[in-house]
């Protein structure tokens, strides 16, 4: 009766327990994959917060977003269907509605060719830094620098015009210049991606003049075809398909001036890519799996297993990036490594889903994700697990490996699953000369060579340790050998006197 | 009995570092022992399950979540029993004088320094860092060769073959591995359908009447 009274209590009491939520504004689950290429299940790292669209903002009505982006404290938006480039601030307010480009007068431009004022045709992307902002004018093949800090008497915003590009005249090659997404480095060099171009992205000098076409996307081809190409005659070769070189979706630039880009186009061998000024992808891959999304082999959380493919990128200081992807409307954060951070977002309409994903970009530690075909963008923010995640890589990233551990073993304790953190606390540990620890957490984080590294300071400290043990056995056996080899001589000598 | 399997294992020590006498020996002089045999067999299978899950972390690439022992066991020693049934079913219609007891003998004696290194491999894999990880490497290579050459040995003393006879019914052996693995995933999906047909039907049947 006692035992019956007892759990009842207990019972009782459990219903009434209060459980920290992580994540209380989504009843969205994330995964994780790990060492095993598995899917597991993980905590949601990033949450709907805001949805910015016609209905939420006042005078504006946005009928598409194709790019967003924010910098210091503004929000673009490209509408390639009401022809305009959005300009919101930080509490998403209208600043300014961008449709036709005016010269530092106010007065409209005009072009000195065509005679026709200068209004934005379609616009697909937008980028901005400190001093400028550029518009890809894709409808019109242009592209338009504005002045990103001029303002009028009143303090308001007029952006007026620094520069417009046609089409460069000394540019080669077969691509034409319809320029859709665009990024600037920090010595002001513009790259622009042109869709379905195969030659790779257009780089241009700050005057806008042609200077290279800048990176190449080798396509996967495979053996059977290389078979049937190498005994096809010429005239054969000639009818059948060419394997062109993927083309590039959208670029990005980070703060040390590589150039990030991410691929559609499942032909690709890699789907996202950070290049260096020579045009080689430089992309680190360190963690579990390639940087592919999801895994072929691991069936994601909701059992599919189809090949990612990548929109946009979006990089912050501290080298993490989100990539977008079109085939689930996933978002997946990797690190500067190359580890999988977390997986958000999903298909479908409802709230924290995507329906048709366009764009992405960070502001601050908030992800805006632009949806081009319910014309809105949603501002996902940090949930307590996403914000610890995000400043533990920003303290590794910038070298404060003891801070980064102690947010490492917070998110450990809220999420078992979460393998790269492990390995980052052995990390630490590791260079403390914390061995059977460090050894402990990579074996947790399954990462085998840094464990071997632990190791073999764990060893060297053994043998030191039991010194004596080895020293004993080492002088027994040079005794015994010493001893054999007299025994042996008194022997010889012994039938040598016989 | 057992004074017979402690003798016939000295003798084994011998063979595995004369093949080609030793072997003649245990083939036509009867210092073979299949109950011998058998116990290595059973043993190296069981090694099979020791090293996937007792391998030092560092060497071991298993997923020891996903360990099933009996599976482990089955596939360690199946090649090997493959291999003799195969090499007796060819060898048989060649004019290979061997019984399938020798061939057994021979490929599960030639498994001993095998046995041997693999242990030690399993043994020192706890003690080793990524880079001395290629020594055991190494030494278990070394295990899997030797094998191969005693097995090499130990058949062309047993079926009285020359070496380039032995070479040829070797290759056939593989060969005919495969078509008895052929045969028998042939047959098992066969089994298969005719049992869920006959599944279907009774349940048909019964849901009927």
């Amino acid at each position: 009766m006692t035992k019956r009274i007892i759990s009842l209590t207990v019972l009782v009491l459990l219903c009434f327990t209060f459980v920290t939520a992580y994540a209380e504004h989504t009843s969205d689950s994330s995964y994780i994959y790990d060492y095993w290429g598995s899917a597991n299940e993980s905590l949601n790292a990033f949450e709907l917060s805001t949805v910015i669209n016609s209905d939420n903002i006042e005078g504006v009505s946005i009928k598409s977003v194709d790019d967003v982006y924010y910098h210091n404290g503004q929000i673009f938006i490209a509408d390639s269907l009401s022809n305009a480039v959005f300009v919101l601030d930080e509490d998403y307010n209208l600043v300014k509605q961008i449709k036709i480009i005016r010269d530092t007068e106010g007065e409209i431009v005009v072009d000195e060719d065509t005679n026709k004022q200068a209004i934005l045709s379609a616009p697909e992307g937008v980028y901005a830094n400190d001093r400028y902002l550029y518009i890809a004018d894709t409808g019109n093949n242009r592209i338009f620098v504005l002045d990103i800090n001029a303002v009028d008497e009143n303090g308001e915003h007029t952006y007026p015009m620094n520069l417009v590009i046609n089409k460069p005249e000394n540019m080669v090659g077969s691509t034409e210049f319809t320029p859709s997404k665009i990024t600037v480095d920090n010595a002001d060099r513009i790259f622009v991606v042109v869709k379905n171009s195969t030659e790779g992205i257009i780089e241009l000098n700050t005057d806008g003049s042609f200077s290279r076409f800048y990176g190449v996307n080798s396509p996967t081809v495979s053996l059977i075809d290389f078979f049937w190409r190498s005994i096809a005659s010429k005239e054969q070769r000639e009818q059948m398909s060419k394997i062109y070189a993927p083309a590039f979706a959208n670029v990005q630039t980070d703060s040390d001036g590589f150039v990030y880009a991410v691929t559609t186009d499942t032909a690709s061998e890699e789907m996202a890519f950070r290049f260096n000024a020579k045009g080689e992808n430089v992309l680190r891959k360190f963690g579990y799996s390639e940087i592919l999304g999801d895994l072929p082999s691991g069936t994601a959380a909701e059992g599919d297993a189809t090949k990612s493919t990548f929109t946009d990128v979006a990089v912050t200081d501290y080298g993490v990036y989100a990539l977008l992807d079109t085939s689930m409307n996933r978002v997946f954060l990797y690190n500067f490594d190359g580890n999988l951070l977390t997986v958000f977002g999903g298909k479908g309409d409802t709230k924290g889903k995507i329906n048709t994903p366009s764009s992405i970009c960070w502001m601050g530690n908030k992800l805006i994700v632009g949806d081009s075909k319910l014309a809105c963008a949603f501002v996902f923010t940090p949930t307590d697990f996403g914000s610890l995640v995000l400043d533990a890589e920003e303290k590794y990233f910038n070298g404060d490996f003891d801070g980064a551990a102690d947010l490492n073993q917070k998110i450990v304790n809220m999420n078992a699953n979460y393998d790269h953190a492990y390995v980052s606390i052995g990390k630490n540990l590791l260079m403390q000369d914390n061995y059977a620890d460090a050894m402990y957490n990579f074996r947790l984080g399954n990462d085998k060579t840094y464990y071997s590294t632990a190791f073999a300071g764990y060893r060297n400290l053994l043998i030191q340790k039991y010194f004596w043990i080895f020293a004993i056995v080492f002088i027994a056996f040079v005794v015994w050998v010493l001893w054999t080899e007299v025994s042996y001589s008194k022997k010889q000598k012994k039938l040598e006197e016989l | 009995m057992m004074k017979k399997l402690l003798e016939d294992f000295k003798y084994l020590t011998y063979v595995i570092f004369h093949p080609f006498d030793g072997f003649y020996e245990v083939r036509f002089r009867g210092k073979g022992n299949i109950t011998l045999g058998a116990i290595i067999l059973v043993l190296f299978g069981l090694l099979n399950i020791i090293s996937y899950q007792y391998t030092g972390f560092i060497m071991n690439d298993n997923p020891q979540f996903a360990m099933n022992s009996i599976t482990t066991f089955i596939f360690g020693i199946f090649p090997y029993i493959l291999f003799c049934i195969s090499n007796w079913s060819v060898t048989a219609i060649f004019e290979g004088s061997g019984k399938f007891g020798d061939i057994f003998t021979v490929v599960t004696y030639a498994l001993f320094p095998k046995l041997i290194l693999d242990v030690i491999v399993v043994i020192l894999s706890n003690v080793v860092t990524a880079e001395e990880a290629t020594i055991l490497t190494a030494i278990s290579a070394f295990g899997t060769i030797y094998f191969a050459f005693l097995v090499f040995a130990g058949l062309c003393v047993a079926h009285e073959y020359t070496a380039g006879t032995n070479v040829a019914m070797i290759i056939a052996t593989f060969v005919a591995m495969i078509i008895i693995i052929f045969l028998a995933v042939l047959y098992i999906t066969l089994i298969q359908k005719v049992v869920s047909f006959g599944y279907a039907f009774s349940a048909e049947f019964m849901k009927r009447w």
